[in-house]
């Protein structure tokens, strides 16, 4: 009886060293508690997909009667929406199609030229913390740690683990998250300038275009051609170049550089599934002005970050001011809606720097 | 001694597979189930703190695989837990069920509460929320009511039978 106790007490002791050991192996990136997690993945799997299958129909009950009035409004409330944005929908893709083609002729990057991989939601995080989603996609369809996970609507998430044909996302609102962002505030004044040209050798004066102050619209027009643009609240106003007249006159319309959208960046950090993502690190600068809510904010970019730039992340709902020289806090209310994912795409985009050299 | 272990592990890949497809889906007030917890403080309660706190470090080690905390983390709290549930009886010499049920419901709570705090010490900040009280109860309501099924399935596993020939 003593033996079994003290064999027991020695087994404790052993397991719990064994544990800190991992523990410190794991925080250090180890690729030996990788190989483990891949080996346990290989056994625990099968089993995994089995009791899925069987358990299925219990979860499609329980969903059924917890969820079912919730999904009548859903419709409802979707079905009104299709068609409001029915209209939308076109002019907003034409507007897509024409920015990405000025990107490329100007040879920045764009999403369009980064491939994706459509992915399934397979399972929720087991435990009640950390926010985390399973999906069926793994390093088989080239997936790899840190790509970022976009749904319809916009940024959900980034990888975090991926087996062959699993990967697992941890979501903006898990406290863990966190990527640089910018947040693009809408310009102080609305006045535009249009430059017309007689023919490119012999520019024309610039001809100051009043505000209209009662309008969210400004129009442009000349003898040939009337365009509108509509100033989306916090985005640059689009430059709009028109087809040549038959006299060879063409018009532009350049913003001031007072007017276009002012851009800061910071970092967007998650604060659990209740709560919403802050962003930090906004510096007071004076050219930056008030800062609105309901302005953008989109994925920052570059050489160091794991995400390419201007995926729409949300809007700000909340400033909270901070006393100093801090600047302010913003609440971010997220364009997607993270607790009804189905489909993911997983943006294939690695950073120059972490890239692997052929 | 091995049978008993190696029984252990057998039935914990059934109840983690049951934890990350089942229970992870019926959330009820958006809160998952801790059927791995519930296991491992029914075997705290039914056989006392050394085999409650050795079912928690291998059931945790195992859960550790599947979950993206650091692997080990799971595995001391639910060590914790398990230790916690024998401790919770060692002072009365034939529990009842009822007292057991008492017992699971606080140690849910007490296990629920482990694990921010051990994910706050390896610097894995902003569980320990508001939210937390919800999630205690919840788990705690919920292992209640499957306590009954966890305290016999437990006994089953680690029955120490002597393999005789």
């Amino acid at each position: 009886m003593a033996a079994g106790q003290s064999t027991r007490r020695r087994a404790i002791i052993l397991l719990v060293l064994t544990s800190i050991i991992l523990i410190t192996l794991d925080l250090q990136n180890s690729s030996a508690i990788s190989g483990l997690r891949s080996v346990f993945g290989v056994v625990f799997r099968p089993i995994e997909s089995t009791t899925r299958v069987i358990t299925r129909p219990a979860s499609n009950i329980w969903n059924g009667i917890v969820n079912y009035n919730n999904v009548l409004d859903d419709n409802d409330r979707l079905r009104e929406k299709i068609a409001q944005q029915e209209g939308a929908t076109i002019a907003a893709a034409a507007s897509v199609r024409l920015s990405q083609e000025l990107l490329a002729l100007n040879g920045l990057p764009t999403l369009a030229g980064i491939n994706a991989v459509t992915a399934q939601v397979i399972g929720d995080s087991p435990s009640n913390f950390s926010q985390t989603i399973e999906i069926n996609q793994g390093s088989e369809s080239g997936i790899r740690v840190g790509m970022p996970v976009l749904n319809a609507a916009g940024l959900v998430g980034k990888i975090t683990k991926v087996s062959t044909d699993r990967s697992v996302v941890m979501l903006i609102t898990d406290p863990d998250f966190a990527l640089s962002i910018k947040v693009v505030n809408a310009p102080r004044q609305a006045t535009t300038t249009t430059i017309a040209r007689s023919n490119a050798a012999v520019p024309s004066p610039v001809v100051p275009v009043e505000p209209d102050a009662n309008s969210d619209s400004a129009t442009v027009a000349s003898t040939t051609t009337t365009t509108t643009t509509t100033t989306i609240a916090g985005f640059t106003p689009s430059v709009t170049t028109l087809p040549a007249a038959p006299s060879g006159v063409s018009s532009i319309t350049v913003p001031l550089a007072s007017d276009l959208a002012v851009r800061e960046t910071g970092v967007i950090e998650g604060r659990g599934p209740t709560r919403q993502p802050t962003v930090r690190f906004i510096s007071n600068a004076l050219r930056f002005g008030d800062i609105q809510t309901g302005v953008p904010i989109v994925t920052a970019g570059g050489s160091r970050s794991l995400s390419p730039p201007d995926i729409l992340v949300g809007t700000v709902s909340r400033v909270v001011e901070r006393v100093g020289s801090a600047g302010p806090v913003l609440e971010i209310e997220l364009v997607a809606d993270l607790s009804n994912l189905s489909f993911l795409r997983v943006l294939l985009y690695q950073p120059i720097t972490e890239k692997v050299a052929p | 001694m091995s049978s008993r272990w190696s029984r252990l592990v057998l039935v914990m890949l059934f109840v983690i597979a049951l934890q990350t497809t089942l229970f992870a889906d019926l959330r009820p007030f958006g809160v998952a189930a801790q059927l791995v917890l519930l296991f491992v403080i029914a075997s705290g309660v039914n056989h006392g703190v050394a085999i409650g706190a050795m079912t928690g470090l291998i059931a945790g080690l195992m859960y550790d695989f599947v979950l993206p905390t650091p692997v080990g983390l799971v595995s001391l709290v639910l060590g914790l837990a398990g230790a916690t549930a024998g401790l919770l009886i060692y002072f009365f010499r034939q529990p009842t069920l009822w007292m057991k049920v008492v017992a699971i419901a606080v140690c849910s709570v007490l296990g629920e509460i482990y694990y921010p705090l051990a994910q706050a010490v390896v610097g894995i900040d902003g569980w320990l929320q508001l939210r937390l009280i919800k999630v205690v109860i919840v788990v705690a309501i919920c292992n209640v009511i499957f306590s009954p099924i966890a305290i016999l399935l437990s006994r089953w596993t680690l029955a120490d039978r002597k393999l005789t020939v």
